[in-house]
């Protein structure tokens, strides 16, 4: 009958157990939804090394940035959209600068609170691809590129730039069944109706993703000209020797940037050789970045990398690198319009809107060559940065494209449009009118 | 001495048949009615009531569900996220259809639905028993789920396949969707609970739980005592699927503002079943405390090391967690194997005859 107790024993564990640190005034808070367990840590850990170990590299060389030191605390969330709650939570209450979701379940969770909490939602190339619109999203943003960004390129890319050339061919998408893998399908839908292409979306459920027989069988059975992945953890692996197995040609198997994995593709080797991804980051081991940060964190012991198997190396890494060396500019760029090196998150979303990586400042930070420059707006929070194809060459990925870059006129629309619907569906919502481009 | 019952005499049938025969058991249920409606909302912060207090409540109430159907009917069942998903997807439905509905009453109405589709599926329970009829629910489990990813009506053939709650108030007050203040959504998830949890306590007690626990000892003995085993079976269907499907659609509006239909895959069932377990089968006390122990101990104990200052990785620290509660689940199943109110039901008779056992 005593229903109710159990509220009793809570609060005498909220007593106990809850001691949230008070913000530090003089440290950067910006931390980290990771997650290095679960279904999912073999691709989150190297991307969450690479964004916390140029953030360790930025205090022990710099001392932070402009002199202040920065914690990148992190959450782990093991993928999992409820712990995704509790961590916004718990990070909101320590007086986060920044949320970084890592997840597009957690996105769209987080999505409309930002408005209210007023924290600004980086989420470097996922995400909801509509948030480029700084207008609807004052608030979220996904620099350097969205998924649709990534769809335009592939398909630019497979027809050499004359898309009415693939007139008359199938094509395949193998996606996660997930709001991520169901992202970019509005796109390929659009792009279909006009240049005369089969768009044939194969869906993978979470729990096949290590057994795709289905998929692929499926896939024989109806020859597309090509397949396009949209996956993501153990389901790119699993599509990968699942094509070898099949003897799927690999020249025509294309995808995403999380597909350019270097350890899903060390799996097969030789015989994935000619498998090509697009990504917005390249590999590039000897770049002054790279090499202050073996220098300051790695071979300082500072890291959580796994030199033996070449993590330091690989793609996934260097794009955790990259994202937080976005993150780092708009914080500058933050602190400089500020004025002041402590910046709250109003400030720092204004920095995220004004991040400018043109040619030379992408050498002076010493990243020239491993991604394309950026400029972001209050009206584009994506700063649309291109992307080069990368092929495995049965060793290692190599860059088989010049920078390619999306296509404005059929995506923009597209952008204003969900936005719209977005801003509809979760009235009263309130829009940027700050911004007046 | 403090919970001694000298002097309470009862000089009737109906004071020995009462909701509380023991006086301190009624003063230590206002007590935590105090704390659950006046002292929480006075202290919590908003982590506390998003990560702590609404996530116990709506827990408990799915597990309340299932211990009815479970516990108290016998009916073993693994389609308990499923039947959540109803509820959700059916709440979702009515207040994008009918936005001026009242939130409160989509809601209770949500609960019909899956109530509906959890007699459908429980019409196999005629037939089959234990672990052939947990096989059944499975099938529901999966086809339902299968079901919210395939029919793009259910979430308004939205892109993502997702469905997001939107801005909701009642009178004017937001109690769903992003601008809604937690201490609303805790205090709205309070009623409906303590509501439900009244209607349990005297479902359970009454003819219907008796009907329910003589279906569950003994199904053959209770038929020939002239108990409707149909009837008896679907009517604990029904009110379980009711209570998981209000407790899916609070899940998903007052809690956790989005979700896709693999949030309501077997994981979710088996959390569930795993609060109504260890909690205790055929209580109503146990939910609760199975919930505080699956729910929000991890979450405190995630706090710990940092509180310390112990220089570990959050990975670590995740696994710590999932090893320390393993082991706690373990050892209190070990050390009682009805279950956390099983515990609380021994306590509290050593403390009645304290400080003089016999």
């Amino acid at each position: 009958m005593k229903k109710l107790i159990a509220n009793a024993l809570l609060s005498a564990t909220i007593l106990a157990g809850l001691c949230l640190p008070a913000a530090a005034q003089d440290t950067l808070n910006l931390p980290n939804m990771s997650y290095r367990t679960g279904p999912f840590a073999a691709t989150g850990t190297p991307h969450q090394n690479g964004q916390l170990d140029y953030m360790t590299m930025l205090n022990e060389r710099d001392g932070g940035i402009n002199g202040v030191r920065i914690a990148f605390d992190e959450c782990e969330t093991a993928y999992n959209t409820e712990k995704g709650v509790e961590c916004y939570e718990r990070l909101k209450a320590d007086g986060a600068l920044v949320t970084q979701p890592w997840s597009t379940g957690i996105t769209l969770q987080v999505l409309p609170r930002t408005n209210v909490d007023e924290i600004p939602l980086y989420g470097p190339s996922y995400g909801f691809s509509a948030m480029q619109d700084g207008k609807t999203f004052k608030w979220a943003f996904n620099a350097p590129t969205s998924y649709w960004d990534g769809a335009s390129m592939i398909m630019n890319a497979l027809s050499e730039g004359d898309l009415d050339s693939m007139n008359g061919k199938k094509i395949a998408f193998l996606h996660l069944d997930h709001p991520y893998g169901k992202e970019p399908i509005p796109l390929f839908e659009k792009l279909s109706e006009q240049h005369g292409f089969a768009f044939l979306p194969i869906p993978v459920g979470l729990t096949e993703m290590q057994n795709q027989s289905a998929q692929w069988l499926q896939i024989r059975r109806e020859r597309p000209d090509y397949v396009i992945m949209w996956g993501w953890g153990a389901m790119n692996a699993g599509a990968i020797t699942e094509a070898v197995k099949t003897r799927y040609p690999m020249e025509q198997f294309v995808s995403v940037w999380w597909g350019a994995h270097n350890p899903d593709l060390k799996l097969v080797g030789a015989d994935g050789k000619g498998y090509r991804a697009l990504s917005w980051n390249f590999t590039d081991s000897n770049a002054p970045v790279m090499q202050d940060i073996k220098k300051h964190v790695v071979d300082a012991g500072k890291s959580q990398i796994d030199q033996a198997s070449g993590e330091f190396d690989s793609m996934a890494y260097q794009r955790g690198v990259l994202m937080s060396v976005i993150l780092a500019e708009a914080v500058r760029a933050a602190q400089d319009h500020a004025g002041t090196p402590t910046i709250d998150q109003e400030q720092l979303r204004w920095g995220l809107e004004n991040v400018n990586m043109d040619e030379a400042r992408l050498k002076e930070l010493g990243v020239e060559g491993m991604m394309g420059p950026l400029k972001t707006t209050c009206a584009n929070h994506t700063g649309n940065a291109g992307a080069w194809m990368v092929e495995w060459n049965g060793e290692e990925f190599v860059k088989v494209s010049d920078l390619l870059s999306a296509d404005r006129e059929l995506i923009d629309p597209l952008v204003e449009e969900e936005a719209a619907k977005y801003a509809a569906a979760n009235a009263p919502w309130p829009m940027n009118d700050e911004c007046s481009m | 001495m403090l919970y001694r019952v000298a002097g309470q005499f009862k000089t009737s049938y109906q004071a020995d048949f009462a909701l509380f025969p023991v006086r301190q058991d009624a003063w230590l249920l206002g007590f935590i009615l105090v704390l659950a409606f006046v002292v929480f909302p006075l202290t919590a912060n908003e982590f506390v009531f998003r990560a702590l207090l609404i996530p116990v409540l709506i827990y408990s109430l799915a597990a309340l569900g299932l211990n009815i159907l479970t516990g108290y009917a016998g009916q073993l069942s693994l389609g308990t996220g499923a039947f959540m998903g109803v509820g959700a997807y059916a709440c979702y439905k009515l207040m994008t259809i009918f936005p001026e509905l009242n939130l409160f009453v989509a809601i209770l109405m949500s609960g019909f639905v899956s109530a509906s589709v959890g007699v459908m599926f429980g019409l196999p329970s005629l037939r089959i028993k234990g672990f052939y009829l947990a096989i059944a629910t499975l099938a529901a489990q999966f086809f339902l789920v299968w079901l919210f990813q395939k029919w793009g009506w259910l979430y308004n053939y939205s892109a993502s396949g997702a469905i997001q709650v939107p801005n909701i108030s009642i009178l004017g007050i937001d109690f769903a969707g992003p601008t809604a203040p937690a201490i609303n959504q805790y205090f709205f998830v309070l009623v409906m609970v303590t509501l439900i949890t009244i209607a349990a306590i005297n479902l359970t007690r009454g003819r219907i739980g008796r009907q329910w626990k003589a279906v569950r000892d003994m199904d053959i003995a209770a038929e020939l005592v002239g108990i409707n085993l149909m009837k008896a079976k679907l009517l604990a269907f029904f009110v379980s699927s009711y209570i998981v499907g209000v407790a899916g659609a609070l899940f998903v509006f007052l809690w956790r503002g989005a979700a896709e239909a693999n949030l309501f895959d077997i994981p979710l069932s088996f959390r569930v079943l795993f609060i109504a377990i260890i909690g205790g089968l055929g209580s109503i006390l146990g939910n609760y405390l199975g919930a505080i122990l699956i729910v929000a101990l991890p979450v405190i104990i995630s706090g710990v090391p940092a509180a310390l200052g112990l220089p570990l990785t959050p990975a670590t620290v995740d696994h710590l967690n999932i090893m320390s509660i393993g082991a706690l689940i373990i050892l209190f199943l070990i050390l009682e194997p009805h279950g956390l109110a099983r515990f609380w039901a021994v306590a509290r008779e050593k403390l009645i005859i304290w400080p003089f056992p016999h």
